[in-house]
């Protein structure tokens, strides 16, 4: 039986991120002729595990105290418990830095092997296949992993989602992991986010190096309300300090996939086409006709921004 | 504190796009005219380290598992006033991420007492992300990832860590020894070397290893996973450059563009 | 009658005990002295030059002639020129009068008579007497009406104006009351003197005239004495400071103006104390009149930016001055003329060499505190930064561009020199020209301009560095001189002699900096072998061009190497018609901004060297602003999109120029 098994956060729900995992995994399974199985890491509601209910076999749901905050050592040990009770063929989680974080350990852990920031993840010689961009996006390659469980981390939100069946069983476990005593959580700090979370943003307006500084981002979160669009920025803009690191887009960053993602005074090196290479629609303000991001853009704007980010944000105000 | 910094050297990563080139048959990148560099998070890790011991002290060594080019990032390392440097001579082709790991477990227990592993997040070339994790594994030791900074914990013996999240940070205690994997921050931006210090670096020693001193075999460079194709995909958009008479037109025709999408959402 | 071959003045007439004043020369010229002698031990603190300041000896007096007598950079303003050279022919004409004294007098050669005492002794010493005066007159409305920026306003200044003033109006009373009283019979020829002692002889009796002559007289004296006593002391050392400045200044040209470092035994890299420093540099300070147009004509400065040359200059004296001064102490401030920040400013255009009617050499010692900035501090703007470090790994300073060094020459036939076996000269692209764009235009016109005329060249491709400009003016001269040994070495490999290039920062690296390491080439720049071609009859221009065409100078082409003619006749030739001159061009134009690292740098929107120039470009109505440099180029382009407003103003190279004269030629876009 070569089953498939995906790790979802229950803080999130059956997002989109979510669907597009179990999605992956359904179609695997569907190929490997398995079982495929969603286990819920965090707390979950009720609503939640029904939801995840009918995109799956079967849904696991650990109820240990112990789990209810993020550790990464306390997790692992719960994947791993996970993992060994149900000798998945394939584990699928998606790119958050927690999912990265786990992954290659666990594989480490099963004795498998991992690979991750996947695009698609197939079976071929029955071998899982993962593929994946590599050199800052300029090229493609397929890895083939070696060995068993396939542990593989996954740009969800660009998966077809999951369909609907019929609702597998739930199956309620208490691990029983021993608290980790080599690490501890001193502190978490959430930033206060208005609206959906950057990977989820369907609308995104994003500023780069070319902004020289801090100030110019206010008028861009100006145009991002005026459309509900969240706010993101090239490396080189977070790097200066200008704004956020959450906000970082690319390579290193938020791998995002809206519907249209405007990309202002950013030159468009391949590090940050990495991050938005998902969305829909790419397009662009900036003064230099020769920068990169517009080989990318379905429409742009050679202007220098601060003569149209004003008149743009009535205009589209007045659009509503 | 005993800090080791693994640095890896790659291909440069902002060769023009026009420049890059395939070897579909080896499955690798050529090397062509492409400079040779550090990797950026390599680079941000022995950053951290050196305010670190700045602010500390303690002891740096850069450690670099590569080919006979890899010696240039250790000078700089050395360029940068870390203590020690250590080369592992690799010739493996295309080792996978436990490969890797494998063989800087092998160098970093040899060298013994080291209270922290600073390793990049990922590598600007194949960008795997997981010699970290896989590190701390070989060396059975616990894993923080996507770190900016850190200092010493609130006991002795321990390291307090900042580390990034998808919306926010976390600070998180752990006890010595352990693998960080070090993220860019705009304070880990590396520092230029002094001059003076550049040409001294040529004359510090460099420990040279290879894999037969580590007892590696190569042959096992893909035992975790491999490289099936590697290609450079099509591009297919071209691009609609906004044109009008008038700057108030093309800011028009470019606003009715952006409210199309909006409204087909 | 009174024979004029026999008239004469009595010295010392009227005179008692005027072995007094022989007495008073003593301590006068000891206190003088002493004050040389101060200064000199100054300047004997300084390291010795690595390159001669003595040799050539007739050419440096020939500069002393141009620049110490007549004084040729000061007649660049007409009105302080016209006001210097009186006061300054003025004391000329007094000391030779009063040399002749003496020498009448003293040695008893009995010169001061006949004609010569007329002519000379008594009517043009008269005159230049007041037009001394005149000038003294228009030096204090300059400094106390009209109040330029650039002067530097202390009460020294002030009072040696009107120590002057004194000194030469208390001679005319002086004269006028000898005429008067002893009834002169040359008085006509003695014009001033003759309008006091009319004066005189209405107020005064004869008795009392002869009181207040020897009053003043001595009066007179005394402040000579005081004057020459004190000169040392005060800028008015300048007399002998600049002329000996001026003799050892440097022969070579401008763009030859950066000392090389020995990393073998050079202990400190770069300057920031005093001890760092030559005599030569010590002497620079010295010199300093306190005159301005060093700051008045640096571009940084009029856009606002605290960059002064001229305050650099004059803090360094003072703290060069100072008692105990201590030479090992930084003078780097945290802010002012001599902080971090103003260095950072500058782009080496070198406006401030050429505008120093002294000689003294402001630039080179900006780019020498650059050097300890970036080699013993490696504190320095983070975006030279990253273009350095991308000099250092990619051999170009454009970090993110698109292009390789080929890609400019897709679609023509184009030879590198590892395939051509006969080619005579080198084309030297520059990273400018490669990488970027814009620049890659003009490359293509200039390759198929040389293709045209026949010439047998090639490229380097991929294996052309940078030259290590940008390196060496932004302070890293240990880059710099890898970089110089990589290219010498490799253009020794193909036995390079000629070599052209669309960049005046390669071609002045190539021509005065390359051969301090062993590289020698004939080097042009392109502007220079176009014109050639077309000297040669082997191009010209086929079609009709444009009317309204002006010339910006690139300042390492114009200012640093004395090339100003050959692309205005260059331009001449492919348009038809001579080209509008700014009013700031050939060696006082004005700089884009582009230099030093400076491109590299995101200025503040208000301080844009860029936009001043553009907006000197745009009062010419021209059509086309014609450039040479890559530099120039991107800068100019940037400066008039944003200034430009309705108008259609373009920046095209001179090359650029002559190819669209030709004939049946494809448009200037490259095929990428």
């Amino acid at each position: 039986m070569a089953d498939v098994i995906t790790f979802v956060w229950g803080q999130a729900g059956a997002d989109r991120a979510a669907r597009g995992l179990l999605g992956a995994g359904q179609r695997l399974a569907e190929s490997l002729t398995g079982k495929l199985r969603v286990a819920i890491l965090g707390k979950a509601d009720d609503s939640v595990v029904s939801a995840f209910q009918t995109l799956a076999d079967g849904v696991i749901v650990l109820e240990d105290e112990l789990l209810s905050e993020y550790h990464p050592e306390n997790y692992l040990a719960a994947l791993i418990d996970v993992c060994k009770r149900h000798v998945p063929h394939v584990v699928l989680l998606g790119n958050d830095t927690y999912s990265q974080e786990l992954a290659p350990r666990l594989a480490h852990r099963l004795g498998g092997s991992a690979a991750g920031d996947a695009v698609d993840v197939a079976m071929v010689d029955e071998r899982v296949r993962v593929t994946r961009g590599v050199y800052g996006g300029k090229a493609t390659a397929v890895i083939a992993l070696a060995r068993t469980p396939g542990v593989v981390w996954m740009r969800a939100r660009a998966m077809a989602p999951a369909v609907d069946r019929a609702p597998g069983e739930v199956e309620r476990v208490r691990l029983g992991i021993a608290p980790d005593k080599r690490v501890r959580v001193v502190s978490r700090n959430v930033e206060a986010r208005s609206g959906a979370r950057l990977e989820d943003a369907r609308l995104i307006v994003s500023g780069g190096r070319g902004l020289g500084g801090p100030e110019p981002f206010k008028q861009l979160q100006a145009l991002a309300d005026a459309i509900g669009a969240q706010m993101a920025a090239s490396r080189a803009a977070c790097d200066a300090g200008w704004v956020p690191p959450s906000w970082q887009v690319g390579q290193t960053g938020k791998k995002v996939a809206p519907e249209l993602y405007l990309a202002i005074a950013i030159s468009g090196a391949s590090q940050h086409i990495m991050g938005i290479a998902d969305s829909k629609v790419i397009c662009a303000i900036n003064r230099d006709a020769d920068a990169p991001i517009f080989k990318h853009c379905r429409f742009g704007l050679v202007e220098d921004y601060q003569k149209v980010v004003g008149p743009l944000i009535d205009k589209l105000s007045r659009q509503k | 504190m005993n800090i080791l910094v693994c640095m890896k050297q790659i291909l440069d990563p902002e060769i023009p796009a026009r420049d890059f080139r395939i070897d579909r048959a080896k499955r690798e990148a050529e090397r062509g005219s492409a400079a040779l560099v550090a990797n950026i998070f390599c680079e941000n890790a022995l950053e951290t380290a050196l305010q670190f011991r700045e602010a500390h002290g303690g002891k740096i060594t850069a450690l670099t598992c590569g080919g006979d080019k890899a010696e240039d990032v250790l000078r700089k390392a050395l360029a940068l006033k870390a203590d020690e440097a250590v080369l592992i001579e690799s010739g493996a082709a295309q080792p996978d991420p436990l490969f890797v790991a494998k063989t800087l477990a092998v160098a970093i227990r040899k060298l013994g007492a080291i209270d922290i592993v600073l390793v990049g997040r990922e590598a600007g070339d194949w960008g795997a992300g997981q010699t970290g994790g896989l590190l701390a594994e070989e060396l059975g030791v616990p894993c923080l990832s996507f770190a900016e900074s850190f200092e010493p914990g609130s006991e002795p013996g321990t390291v307090r860590v900042k580390r990034q999240t998808d919306n926010g940070w976390e600070l998180i205690e752990a006890i010595a020894p352990l693998v960080v994997t070090i993220t860019n921050h705009e304070h880990n931006v590396p520092r230029i070397p002094k001059t003076r210090d550049v040409m001294q670096s040529y004359r510090k020693p460099l420990t040279k290893w290879n894999l037969a001193d580590l007892g590696i075999d190569p042959r096992t460079a893909n035992s975790y996973y491999e490289v099936a194709e590697l290609y450079i995909p099509r591009k297919e958009t071209s691009c609609e450059f906004i044109a009008g008479d008038s700057l108030e037109a093309k800011i028009d025709a470019f606003a009715k563009r952006v409210t199309e999408i909006m409204h087909s959402i | 009658m009174n024979d004029p071959h026999l008239a004469t003045r009595e010295v010392f007439w009227n005179i008692n005990h005027a072995w007094l004043m022989y007495v008073l020369l003593v301590p006068t010229l000891a206190v003088a002295g002493y004050g040389f002698y101060l200064r000199v031990r100054i300047w004997r603190r300084g390291l010795s030059e690595t390159e001669s300041r003595w040799d050539r000896p007739g050419e440096r007096i020939l500069l002393v002639l141009k620049h110490a007598l007549l004084q040729l950079r000061l007649w660049r303003d007409l009105y302080p020129g016209v006001m210097h050279a009186m006061i300054f022919w003025g004391f000329v004409v007094l000391t030779i009068a009063t040399t002749v004294v003496m020498i009448d007098y003293d040695f008893s050669i009995p010169i001061m008579r006949g004609y010569f005492y007329l002519v000379f002794q008594s009517f043009l010493t008269d005159v230049f007497g007041a037009l001394a005066i005149v000038g003294i007159g228009l030096a204090v409305i300059r400094r106390l009406i009209t109040r330029p920026k650039m002067l530097v306003y202390t009460r020294e200044a002030t009072i040696i104006l009107l120590a002057i003033f004194a000194i030469l109006f208390s001679g005319f009373l002086v004269e006028g009351w000898r005429i008067a009283a002893t009834d002169d019979p040359w008085s006509a020829w003695s014009p001033v003197g003759y309008v006091f002692a009319l004066v005189s002889a209405r107020l005064m009796s004869v008795d009392a005239m002869r009181v207040a002559h020897a009053t003043t007289w001595w009066t007179h004296l005394l402040l000579a004495f005081g004057f020459l006593a004190l000169a040392p002391y005060t800028k008015m050392a300048h007399v002998i400071t600049a002329t000996l400045n001026i003799y050892t200044a440097r022969l070579a040209p401008i763009g030859a103006n950066l000392r090389k470092i020995n990393f073998e035994t050079q202990e400190k890299l770069g300057i920031q104390s005093l001890a760092g420093f030559s005599w030569k540099d010590l002497l620079d300070f010295d010199s300093c009149t306190e005159c301005g147009r060093c700051t008045a004509v640096c571009p940084a400065n009029s856009v606002g930016k605290q960059l002064s040359p001229r305050d650099i200059i004059l803090d360094l004296q003072r703290l060069s001055r100072a008692k105990d001064a201590d030479f090992s102490k930084s003078y780097l401030g945290a802010t002012g003329a001599l902080s971090a920040d103003s260095m950072w400013e500058c782009t080496t255009c070198a406006a401030c060499v050429e505008a120093c009617p002294v000689s003294i050499e402001q630039m080179p010692k900006i780019v020498d505190t650059r050097r300890y900035l970036v080699m013993e501090d490696a504190e320095y703007p983070e975006t030279m930064q990253q273009a350095l470090t991308s000099v250092e790994t990619r051999g170009h300073p454009f970090r993110g561009t698109a292009f390789s060094r080929v890609d400019w020459a897709r679609g023509l036939p184009i030879a590198t020199m590892a395939d051509a076996r006969d080619a005579e000269v080198l084309l030297w692209v520059g990273c400018g020209g490669a990488l970027v764009e814009r620049n890659q235009q003009v490359v293509r016109a200039l390759a198929q301009l040389l293709s045209k005329a026949g010439v047998k060249f090639a490229i380097l491709g991929r294996e052309e560095k940078c030259t290590g400009d940008p390196a060496r003016r932004i302070g890293n001269e240990f880059l710099f001189q890898q970089l110089a040994q990589e290219n010498i070495a490799t253009l020794e490999r193909y036995q390079v002699k000629k070599i052209v290039t669309s960049c005046p920062h390669c071609f002045n690296t190539f021509r005065n900096e390359y051969p301090q390491f062993g590289g020698r080439y004939e080097v042009y720049h392109h502007s220079e072998f176009l014109m050639k071609l077309v000297r040669e009859g082997k191009l010209s221009a086929e079609l009709p061009g444009d009317n309204k065409v002006t010339f910006h100078d690139p300042c390492y082409l114009g200012r640093h190497n004395g090339v100003y003619d050959d692309p205005r006749e260059l331009l001449q030739v492919s348009i038809r018609s001579t080209p509008l001159e700014m009013a700031q061009s050939r060696n006082n134009s004005f700089c884009c901004g582009g230099g030093g690292g400076m491109s590299f740098i995101d200025e503040p929107p208000d301080k844009r060297v860029n936009q001043a120039r553009a907006r000197q470009v745009l009062e010419t109505e021209a059509d086309i602003v014609a450039v040479g440099c890559p530099f120039c180029m991107t800068m100019l382009e940037d400066g008039i999109n944003a200034c430009k407003g309705n108008r259609d103003t373009k920046v095209m190279d001179v090359a650029e120029l002559l190819w669209r004269a030709q004939k049946n030629v494809e448009p200037l876009t490259a095929e990428t």
